[in-house]
């Protein structure tokens, strides 16, 4: 550098000569300046926008969007029966059939009706070939945790209503499993494992057999049996356990 | 030979400068949409979430309003009516199992934090990549005679569906995500040891280094599920 100065070759030896460096020079000081506004600019907004949170936005913006959605549907249906209840308060009759109505729509949402319609019944049974790549013989075998994650997906495909070896599965209903019996609502089954799903057959269908779902996992790796089946006409019972609250109450 | 190195350098300089600038535009342009700005459009996002929350408040306000008008008509309607009573009596019975009431009552609240973020593996995981636990903790407050449960405010009902969205949760359709609070209604005690039970989910839990908070409350509200569901495929099969 300083041998560069002495040689007086930092200005260049003709100062109306164009010189390189001085380009450069103001480019650099330009393109500074023009971050340094930039970054005011932000420092100006109390929160620094980054493309994260425009993201975090959107996704607020859209589970919103579908709750704003469920309550107007929830509105028109009370309004729908408000008139129905009010068109029947002139007869005692009417307001019978009102809420013989109103219990059997419950009654189905809550899974104590037995109902029928297309979807899949997919058989489970543990790894057969116990001499297979399993190392360990509790890798070949359905366990709790294998059962939730496939009763999770059945729903995230939109099943209706769900059962394992005939018995209802709600929200509530407990299931155990281990080796060759399950528990599902303190009754114990055996294999082969029957899940039925109702619903759309071919959603149902993907999320037990497409490529990266838990079932497709629970095949490859540990040669877990799953064969799924779509169906036109499945039928699925009520629940038939006593469930009683004795804790929770309503909130008047 | 110095000059012409020196050159080359700056032209390799400038194209890598250039290269990132239009890369940075390019993806900024792809989230934020053309020609705006970054902060306008946080702004306008912004504006929106807020107007949607008022418009949430305020449907959910109109709903309040109709059910108590439901309730009036229905009360008087069966008042003097002892088999309209009954019907009336399991309807609501029915509303409750199908997770359409608000509930309270004792239980327990559990709370999942993630675990704290350790530089020295640059490597952070979370609950949103082992939903597993979830489903499991859910399973155990079954095992233990749990009567209604909550993740995250949203009912757990025979419909909800726990499914990973990008960095996210979504329950019942709405997204969320860490820290995640289950409450559960039920016996405060079989509860709480269910879930800290020697090599249980608890413990496995802390076992992954996530901050796990359980408490017993002798008052938990829980809020009801808020889905219209509406069966398209299953159709009640009429019983003789």
């Amino acid at each position: 550098m300083l041998s560069l100065l002495k040689k007086n070759k930092w200005w260049g030896d003709n100062m109306k000569e164009f010189n390189p460096k001085l380009t450069i020079g103001i480019f650099s000081a330009l393109v500074g300046i023009l971050f340094a506004s930039q970054v005011k600019m932000n420092i100006q907004m109390v929160t620094p926008v980054t493309i994260n949170s425009i993201q975090r936005l959107e996704l607020e913006i859209k589970s919103l969007r579908t709750e704003v959605e469920d309550l107007k549907l929830n509105i028109e249906d009370k309004q729908n029966y408000l008139t129905l209840i009010e068109d029947s308060n002139h007869s005692e009759k009417n307001i019978i059939s009102v809420l013989e109505d109103e219990r059997d729509k419950n009654m189905l949402l809550a899974g104590f009706k037995t109902v029928e319609g297309p979807g899949v019944e997919i058989v489970m049974f543990d790894n057969i070939n116990s001499d297979e790549l399993s190392f360990d013989f509790n890798d070949g075998i359905i366990h709790d945790v294998d059962m939730q994650n496939i009763l999770n997906d059945l729903r995230v495909a939109g099943a209706e209503a769900i059962s394992i070896n005939g018995e209802r599965v709600l929200s509530f209903s407990d299931i155990k499993c281990a080796g060759p019996v399950i528990r599902v609502n303190g009754r114990s089954l055996g294999t082969p494992f029957i899940i039925t799903a109702i619903g759309d057959p071919k959603l149902l269908m993907a999320s037990v057999s497409a490529p990266g779902t838990y079932a497709e996992m629970l095949t490859k790796v540990y040669g877990i049996g799953i064969q799924p089946y779509t169906k036109d006409k499945l039928v699925i019972p009520a629940y038939s356990g006593d469930f009683s609250y004795s804790y929770a109450k309503t909130v008047q | 030979m110095n000059k012409k190195r020196e050159k080359l350098a700056i032209i390799g300089v400038s194209l890598v400068l250039g290269l990132i600038l239009s890369v940075q535009f390019k993806t900024i342009n792809k989230t934020v949409g053309n020609g705006v700005l970054p902060t306008q459009r946080a702004q306008e996002l912004a504006n929106e979430v807020s107007k949607l929350k008022s418009e949430k408040e305020l449907l959910t306000k109109q709903l309040e309003e109709l059910e108590n008008k439901v309730e009036q008509y229905e009360k008087e309607g069966i008042s003097h009516d002892t088999y309209a009573e009954n019907l009336y009596k399991d309807a609501m019975k029915y509303r409750m199992l199908a997770g359409y009431t608000d509930v309270h009552g004792p239980g327990i609240i559990l709370e999942i934090n993630d675990p704290p973020i350790d530089p020295q593996i640059s490597d952070s995981y979370g609950i949103v990549d082992e939903l597993d636990l979830l489903l499991q903790v859910i399973s155990v407050l079954n095992a233990a005679d749990a009567e209604a449960i909550s993740i995250n405010d949203q009912r757990y009902t025979s419909f909800t569906e726990i499914v990973r969205a990008g960095n996210h949760i979504e329950i019942n359709g709405v997204s969320t995500g860490a820290p995640i609070v289950i409450k559960a209604i039920g016996n405060p005690d079989t509860l709480e040891s269910a879930l800290n039970i020697k090599w249980g989910i608890v413990w496995q839990l802390r076992n992954y280094d996530y901050v796990v908070n359980l408490t017993q409350n002798q008052d938990i509200k829980i809020e009801r599920y808020r889905k219209a569901k509406e069966f398209i495929y299953a159709k009640p099969v009429e019983e003789e």
